[in-house]
């Protein structure tokens, strides 16, 4: 089992996220603790890519959701992209998609965030 | 039984239920567990040992079914407990964070359960011999109830799942309204 990695990058006024390994309840307060940290910079436009992310728990996805929330009362959003096929179904079904908007590519979510 | 397969076995000894958590216990295998669970209850068992020797971690949902069998066997007309067998410092690290240490026996470490036990696996959520629709439903079902029960078992949970379970109601809600309509 990989441990979570996380890495941001900037760009533009979106921030970038990169996970990599699990996100469970033993690595979710990393990635609360990183956007803590973006939303008290003021900045609310987060991308998370998931491409290299290995599994996702309820509890991960719980945090995703509550800060997305959070996110779009301060006038941002929080997207994903290039989220696995099994992970997505499972937003899909249970009916996260109201608030997790979720793309296929990166070009796409980043001008997502101006269209809105 | 291999020890590199992953999910969730059970078996009966003199009227106890001994349930092993090999990988990880997840928001998927937590649906059969809870089935599995309640027909035991019902049929009178009162006694469940959870190996979690072979558990890699478990998420909150898994957890909150547990939680949802430990609140079970502690009502006054069932009388029965549940007991955490091999628990590793992650495992019970996940437990403490949400106060469920409190609500399981925690056995010393013993090693394998007793070779006698006949184990059968779970069926698996993921696999082909469950209906699509059903298995979705049944997630977003279990999913609330478990984090239901996590807030029930400690009420400092009602904070950090507050918006999963507000998503997760308005989701089961719309189910149920389709039903009636």
């Amino acid at each position: 089992m990989r441990d979570f990695q996380l890495d941001h990058q900037a760009y533009g006024t979106v921030e970038l996220v990169q996970f990599s390994g699990s996100l469970d309840m033993d690595s979710f307060p990393r990635l609360e603790t990183q956007l803590n940290a973006f939303f008290q910079q003021g900045r609310y436009a987060i991308l998370i890519d998931c491409s290299d992310l290995d599994y996702i728990g309820s509890a991960g996805m719980g945090a995703l959701i509550g800060f997305a929330k959070l996110a779009r009362e301060k006038g941002g959003d929080l997207k994903l992209i290039n989220v696995p096929e099994s992970t997505l179904k499972t937003i899909k079904s249970l009916g996260f998609t109201k608030v997790l908007q979720v793309h296929n590519d990166k070009g796409t979510a980043l001008a997502s965030f101006h269209a809105d | 039984m291999a020890e590199t397969n992953t999910g969730i076995s059970v078996g009966r000894t003199n009227g106890d239920v001994h349930v092993r958590v090999a990988g990880r216990g997840t928001f998927q295998n937590g649906q059969p567990l809870r089935r599995y669970a309640l027909d035991m209850i019902n049929q009178g068992v009162r006694q469940f040992v959870v190996d979690l020797g072979p558990c890699e971690g478990m998420d909150s949902t898994f957890l909150g079914v547990l939680a949802g069998i430990g609140l079970q066997l502690r009502e006054p007309a069932t009388r029965g407990h549940l007991c955490l067998a091999n628990v590793s410092p992650r495992n019970l690290e996940s437990l403490q964070t949400l106060g469920l240490d409190r609500l399981f026996k925690l056995a010393p470490a013993t090693g394998a359960a007793p070779a006698v036990i006949p184990w059968q696996w779970l069926p698996d959520p993921t696999s082909s011999q469950f209906r699509a629709s059903d298995t979705k439903k049944d997630a977003a079902n279990v999913m609330l109830e478990a984090h239901d029960n996590l807030i029930r078992a400690d009420n400092r949970n009602q904070t950090k799942f507050k918006d999963l379970t507000t998503i997760l109601r308005a989701r089961t809600d719309k189910d149920a309204d389709k039903k009636t309509s």
